[in-house]
């Protein structure tokens, strides 16, 4: 290791005194370990939330509801209210100026601001 | 947040058994301390990275943030920083257990000689955490790690404990905690959080942090790889703030008042001014006018040659056909003469004599002498002759003789023709030099006014051809869209017939007329050849408009051409076009001090609004001033006095409330939601970021900690049911 890699400690020792058993051997070495861990998707379906009393909080139950009021359309580019909608893009835009600048980005820039927007559509 | 480079602590030995160690695990930083102390000894975030050492090949790994400089021996390439939290749950427990190895580590565990963590452990986690990841913890803690006994409490409970106890609230409130990834309300009762009227929404500071990084990426795609995730929570914290009403701060911004030059804030990145290019110095500018008279010289002499070259080559060729014609007179015989005509080539005196004029005209003209025009005054002079049969009527002619009649009418006529187009082509002429002229007496007299005649003659020219072009692009798509579905209209929904020209009008008439059914119940066209006729019938697609030369463009070109003379600032129609259409600025203009500038206006206070406004986002659930709304709606039991009670000990703690203008912001969203005039006191907390360790650590002290926690035993007796119901009493040191 190069000296000033030792000198800032910044890697993990594999052994480390306080611990019963050591990195190395719970995890051996070339197993893809990322499907072992379930998401929490998983986690909260392997909870079974439908068999507990309704009335006791869970995850699940204490999430908010969707809100009560309205949700205001704001512009994807200037951040000001948009009226309007680009209906080749589906982007929204608040007047003319900004309706040429969103006809002129990418089609990168259009995809990102609707992912912004949790509105781009993935084609997989 | 925590020096880049942690020191290891020296007194872990100092500390008996008995003492626990306090953890906050927090979505973004984990805090590591002992039990009764005021601070955590240890802070960095949450995230672990496992690069490839370059030089030995194997993969390590490194917690939390270190000098970005030590990180080129690494191949960052293949692995990125991870967290061990999906949303606010701990799911990924090899990271988690970095993470601990790392914060133990760092305390000075590794100094002792116990083989395990001697301590018992106080751990935050978010209210009703699924019981799978409570246990996972449990048993990463016990068994690789070796604690004697563990407790799990909820950060925010921590906070309001702490805060109460200063005195900043009361012992029923609504503790709001504005975390990483995710915002509860919680009430809390008597000093005991009541989990079933808890509310969770999923905002936090991440969202914020993120928002403003990708609208930043957007607005400056030129700058984007500056705008890294570190710089993007930097100007957050910095600039950032809540707008105590979203609406009439945007209307200053849009309608650009005064304020808001105030309220923009510019960053300006490093650049450097390109090196100025000295003025060249005299000697520079001598040297370059010389070389430059010395070429000009050349191509002056090369052309000079090759005049002469020319004369002297016309010169010969009119000696030869000047010997040619002398010879021709002088041979008296006639077979002497075809013999000369049959080896010069030419087929009869006459081509001699005329080939002799052209030569001699070339000649004139390469010495530099007016060429005269013998052409038209030979043919005015000998139409007569020429055509001589024309002016005898038809009934004296031979058959022979009336064909040679027809064909010299046809020349007469066509040479007539030509000369009567040279003639008008002569006076269009003159016409246009004396307009030019009176034009230049104009401008001379009054240049301004020239100027100004010009230019709105050009704009005028130039809308109505705009007009036009989109009368036909609008008749030329609808007239397409119908035989091809051409889905990019460009007018979108006008109705089909309006725009079309009579042509177009006519087509599609037939058309229509033709696919019509008759009743029959089948499509019967094409089976007769008479129906194909149908389309002789329609007339092609409408170039027509653009074989005639456009009067009108042809103006505006000469207009065009004008104004470049004579107008400093006039700018093309084509060249504002192409201006209009790149986004990037048109080069080569010099790089100033300003195009590395990132502007932050609107953005200051719109990134925070993602807190009040999920949809902003993309999620659909209620704002963190609602949340607290939908948590007291969740107590139907509670006595209205309870509540208003607990309206007025809201509590604001997590690091995302640290936003200016948040609490007033706060006031008025929950104002809204509450019975009119009904109390309602919203305070931040004493130190949003580090209450809950506090807090945590306050609770761990006392005496009555080690009721709460539970051993290994406990958890294999018990099973994960009990473990689900383990909520801790967190009011222990009344």
């Amino acid at each position: 290791m190069e000296a000033d890699v030792v000198k800032s400690e910044m890697v993990l020792p594999p052994v480390m005194p306080f611990k019963r058993v050591q990195m190395g051997d719970k995890y051996q070495k070339g197993q893809s370990r990322g499907r072992y861990w379930k998401h929490l998707k998983q986690l909260l379906q392997a909870e079974n939330f439908i068999s507990l009393p309704l009335e006791e909080p869970n995850y699940l139950n204490i999430e908010s509801p969707p809100s009560m009021y309205p949700s205001k359309k704001y512009c994807d580019i200037t951040g000001f209210e948009a009226p309007y909608v680009d209906p080749r893009t589906k982007l929204r835009y608040a007047d003319p100026e900004v309706f040429k600048r969103v006809r002129n980005l990418p089609n990168e820039h259009v995809q990102r601001y609707l992912a912004l927007r949790n509105a781009a559509v993935i084609i997989r | 947040m925590g020096e880049i480079r942690i020191a290891r602590q020296t007194d872990y030995d100092l500390f008996s058994p008995t003492t626990p160690i306090v953890i906050d695990n927090g979505g973004s930083t984990f805090r590591i301390g002992w039990a009764g102390e005021s601070d955590p000894r240890i802070m960095f975030r949450n995230v672990a990275f496992r690069p490839r050492h370059r030089s030995t090949g194997e993969t390590v790994t490194v917690v939390g943030e270190h000098d970005p400089a030590l990180f080129k021996y690494f191949d960052c390439t293949r692995s990125s920083w991870r967290s061990p939290f999906d949303n606010n749950v701990v799911y990924q427990f090899e990271i988690m257990e970095y993470v601990l190895d790392y914060g133990f580590d760092r305390l000075g565990a590794s100094s002792s000689m116990a083989g395990k963590v001697d301590h018992p452990i106080l751990m935050t986690e978010c209210i009703c955490n699924p019981v799978y990841s409570r246990a996972k913890m449990a048993e990463l803690l016990f068994e690789t790690y070796g604690v004697p006994s563990v407790a799990f409490g909820v950060d925010a409970a921590f906070s309001y404990k702490y805060n109460q106890n200063l005195g900043i609230c009361a012992e029923d409130g609504i503790a709001l905690s504005i975390g990483f990834m995710t915002t509860h309300s919680i009430p809390i009762l008597k000093g005991e959080p009541l989990p079933e009227g808890s509310c969770r929404t999923n905002v936090g500071g991440y969202h914020v942090t993120n928002y403003l990084k990708e609208v930043l990426s957007l607005k400056y795609p030129y700058h984007a790889p500056s705008i890294t995730w570190e710089k993007a929570e930097e100007l957050k914290r910095e600039h950032c703030y809540v707008a105590p009403d979203y609406p009439s701060e945007l209307q200053i911004f849009k309608k650009e008042m005064k304020e808001a030059e105030e309220k923009k804030r510019v960053w300006q990145l490093p650049w450097v001014p390109p090196p100025q290019e000295e003025p060249p110095s005299e000697e520079e500018l001598a040297r370059k006018a010389a070389i430059k008279e010395k070429q000009g010289q050349r191509l002056r002499e090369m052309a000079a040659a090759k005049r002469s070259q020319k004369i002297t080559d016309l010169e010969n060729e009119l000696h030869v056909l000047e010997t040619l014609l002398s010879q021709l007179d002088e041979a008296e015989l006639p077979e002497v003469a075809s013999s000369i005509l049959a080896r010069s080539g030419y087929l009869s005196r006459q081509e001699i004599e005329s080939a002799h004029l052209r030569v001699s005209q070339s000649l004139r003209k390469a010495r530099g002498e007016p060429a005269v025009t013998v052409e038209e005054n030979t043919d005015t002079a000998t139409s007569a002759d020429k055509y001589p049969l024309v002016s005898i009527p038809d009934e004296m002619l031979t058959p022979d003789q009336l064909k040679e009649k027809k064909r010299q009418i046809f020349l007469k006529t066509t040479s007539e023709g030509r000369l009567r187009a040279k003639q008008k082509r002569a006076e269009e002429e003159m016409m246009r030099e004396r307009q030019n002229q009176l034009e230049e007496g104009r401008r001379l007299e009054n240049p301004e006014l020239y100027l100004e005649e010009l230019r709105e003659k050009y704009k005028e020219l130039s809308e109505k051809i705009d007009q036009r072009k989109r009368l036909k692009t609008n008749g030329n798509g609808n007239g397409n869209g119908n035989g091809t579905g051409n889905g990019n209209n460009v007018s979108g929904a006008t109705g089909r017939g309006e725009r079309l020209n009579a042509a177009q009008r006519e087509r599609m008439r037939l058309l229509t007329t033709a696919l019509f059914d008759k009743g029959k119940g089948e499509d019967t066209f094409g089976l007769k050849d008479e129906d194909w006729q149908l389309y002789k019938l329609m007339s092609k697609d409408t170039d027509d408009d653009d074989d005639m030369v456009d009067p009108d463009e042809a103006e505006l070109e000469r207009v065009a051409t004008k104004l470049q003379e004579f107008d400093p600032s006039f700018v093309g129609r084509a060249e504002a076009e192409l201006m209009q259409s790149t986004q990037e600025p048109p080069r080569p203009r010099a790089l100033t001090a300003e195009d590395y500038q990132v502007v932050l206006d609107v953005e200051r206070f719109r990134c925070p609004e993602v807190l009040f406004q999920p949809g902003m986002i993309g999620e659909y659930q209620a704002g963190i001033d609602e949340i607290v709304s939908h948590s007291l709606r969740r107590l139907p039991n509670l006595d209205i006095s309870i509540k208003d009670r607990m309206c007025q000990s809201i509590i604001v703690t997590g690091g995302g409330s640290l936003l200016p203008g948040l609490e007033q912001r706060l006031e008025t969203g929950i104002r809204a939601t509450r019975p009119y005039l009904s109390p309602l006191k919203i305070v931040r907390a004493v130190d949003s970021v580090m209450d809950a360790w506090r807090g945590a650590s306050v609770y761990a002290a006392s005496e009555l900690f080690s009721t709460q926690t539970f051993s290994l035993e406990d958890y294999n007796e018990k099973g994960e049911d009990w473990l689900r119901r383990y909520n801790i009493v967190y009011s222990l040191y009344d």
